[in-house]
């Protein structure tokens, strides 16, 4: 066979072709070479004869048996496999999916994702901190709804309604009363788990209108899984705040309450002395323009001067009417929250609310991610380029020369 | 008439039919495989159920990366070499002292001369050559089941050929 070296084939060629393993160009030629060269002739029938004495290692028919076992285990794994048939498929894909380049770039996708999601979520939990108290509040002005103030009762809004209360002040406290003793705002608080909530309010606002009071402020929470709350400020005359309580306790189990007493005199009795020399100093201007006999010019300062006193004592007489009515009329701050009974099947309405709103929040943190890592790459990119091509360049050069002298 | 690769791919759709059709394909192949690398025939019949069964159990993870063949087969070979470890590591091995084939059908003294020079082979070289001419897989077959670049496979094999015939058909003395 060595001597095969002088052929254009070599003799693994020639075995190739035997078994079908050689270009077709390559055996082309070597079909035409066997034509005429007797000594590949005799290889091609050496490797022949090898593979026909080989075929005499017969091996006898495979058992019967085999196949009843294989039959059997195949009908088992057919039942088995129907019942998982539809899990494993799905497996299968997300395996396949996950398995390749795109498992990759998943994974370092969601890499990123994750860490930027946890600093939005840790920023919308600080938020969500800030912003919790966001109840659907009812601003009312029942101001203007309290008997013997406005003097007709009717449902009064927006700035009618201001304008009515300072008129019913003005009313209810003839000017510059005279009082005697210590002037107390009373402030009294109670927080109630009411017997029957959806009963609680209006009784609550019947009670206050009984006792010559009204409803100031009005506040209903209702969030879903969660008890309903109502927060009431009630004014009351502060002779029936007494009277008021005992009955407000009655509507069912007192969590909390509290009382407090505020004095004041002070501020009253220095109201009063300042409103006393602005009416005085109003006086003495009137006076003056009664009998004038400067120039024009002073009797304009003199009016001037009149109109800025005027305003004063208005501004005094109004803080003087809060006040009055701070001490006349008690503050009751109500809190009635409903015993929360767990409602079958609520949940799933808030879960999937919950469910929708992470979705919206997973493809914001998504968008805000991908701008965030936008904005380092461009805030930090040129500068860590900049300081890479400062390091290395004189580093990349230190090295070669180094290799050049090898070390030397 | 379909194709291994067509009859795998519709078995993993479920068709009972399809293993079936691969099964009467291969069962004598696969049989034949491990009797001329095994010396006991009933050890021989159970790792041919055992290939079978490991194609069943392992179709939903099987991949069209190459033919069907040289996948069976790669499960086959795993197999041998599984059985030659247990064997070597077995303190009574009687069935296993020699790994070559016990009585066989056909010509008894052509198979054993054929088998005695087939021992007297390199273990890699016999393994391509049994591969190519009792399996009749291709060389590019044999790579991927053994793991080696084809024109390794095509040298061992024509070394394993010139040293078959040397033991078969030794060159006569001219003198």
């Amino acid at each position: 066979m060595s001597q095969m070296l002088e052929h254009p084939f070599e003799a693994d060629e020639v075995m190739a072709y035997l078994d079908g393993e050689l270009e077709p160009q390559r055996a082309a030629a070597l079909v035409a070479h066997l034509d005429h060269c007797v000594e590949c002739q005799a290889l091609t029938r050496q490797f022949r004869q090898i593979s026909e004495r080989m075929l005499d290692f017969q091996i006898e028919a495979s058992p019967v048996n085999i196949s009843n076992v294989v039959r059997a285990a195949l009908d088992r794994w057919k039942s088995e496999t129907e019942t998982r048939k539809f899990g494993f498929q799905k497996l299968r894909a997300w395996r396949r999916l996950l398995a390749g380049p795109y498992g990759w770039a998943f994974a370092f996708v969601a890499i990123i994702a994750i860490v930027v999601s946890g600093i939005s979520i840790k920023n919308t939990l600080h938020r969500e901190r800030a912003d919790l108290p966001l109840p659907v509040r009812n601003y009312i002005d029942f101001a203007a709804l309290q008997p013997g103030v406005s003097g007709s009762g009717d449902a009064l809004k927006g700035a009618g309604a201001i304008g009515k209360l300072s008129n019913g002040l003005d009313e209810l406290e003839p000017k510059s009363p005279e009082r005697v003793g210590p002037m107390i705002a009373r402030t009294a608080s109670l927080s109630i788990v009411p017997a029957n909530y959806e009963e609680a309010g209006p009784t609550l606002e019947r009670l206050a209108t009984s006792h010559g009071g009204y409803v100031q402020t009005l506040t209903t929470q209702a969030h879903t899984g969660s008890s309903r709350a109502l927060s009431e400020t009630l004014r009351v005359p502060v002779g029936q705040l007494s009277s008021f309580l005992t009955e407000l306790r009655r509507l069912g189990h007192v969590e909390e309450e509290s009382q407090s007493n505020s004095e004041v005199t002070d501020e009253y009795v220095d109201l009063r002395a300042r409103l006393k020399n602005a009416r005085a100093t109003e006086q003495r201007l009137i006076e003056l323009l009664g009998t004038r006999t400067g120039k024009l010019q002073d009797v304009l300062d003199a009016e001037r001067e009149l109109a800025h006193v005027r305003g004063e004592i208005e501004r005094m007489e109004g803080q003087q009417g809060v006040l009055l009515h701070r001490v006349d009329y008690a503050t009751v701050e109500v809190q009635l929250r409903e015993q929360y009974l767990e409602q079958l099947g609520s949940e799933s309405f808030a879960t999937r609310a919950r469910l929708r709103n992470a979705v919206v929040e997973g493809f914001g943190n998504l968008a805000a991610g991908g701008i965030y890592v936008l904005v380092v790459l461009l805030a930090y990119g040129p500068s860590v380029l900049f300081w890479l091509l400062l390091v290395l360049t004189p580093a990349w050069f230190v090295w070669r020369r180094y290799r050049l002298t090898g070390g030397r | 008439m379909n194709s291994d690769d067509q009859l795998i791919l519709e078995f993993q759709q479920g068709s009972r039919n399809a293993f079936c059709e691969i099964f009467e394909r291969y069962r004598d192949p696969i049989y034949g495989f491990f009797r001329r690398r095994l010396a006991n025939p009933a050890r021989a019949e159970e790792l041919t159920q055992e290939c079978f069964l490991a194609l069943l159990r392992n179709v939903t993870r099987y991949e069209p990366r190459a033919t069907f063949r040289s996948y069976l087969y790669g499960i086959a070979t795993n197999m041998v070499s599984a059985e030659r470890r247990r064997a070597s590591r077995e303190i009574r091995s009687d069935d296993y002292k020699d790994e070559g084939p016990g009585p066989l059908s056909g010509d008894a003294d052509a198979t054993l001369w054929v088998r005695r020079a087939l021992e007297r082979l390199d273990n890699g070289d016999r393994e391509i050559l049994m591969l190519r001419e009792y399996e009749q897989l291709s060389y590019a077959e044999i790579g991927i089941l053994l793991r080696l670049p084809i024109n390794t496979v095509r040298s061992r094999l024509f070394r394993a050929r010139i040293a078959l015939k040397e033991q078969l058909m030794p060159v006569k003395d001219p003198d």
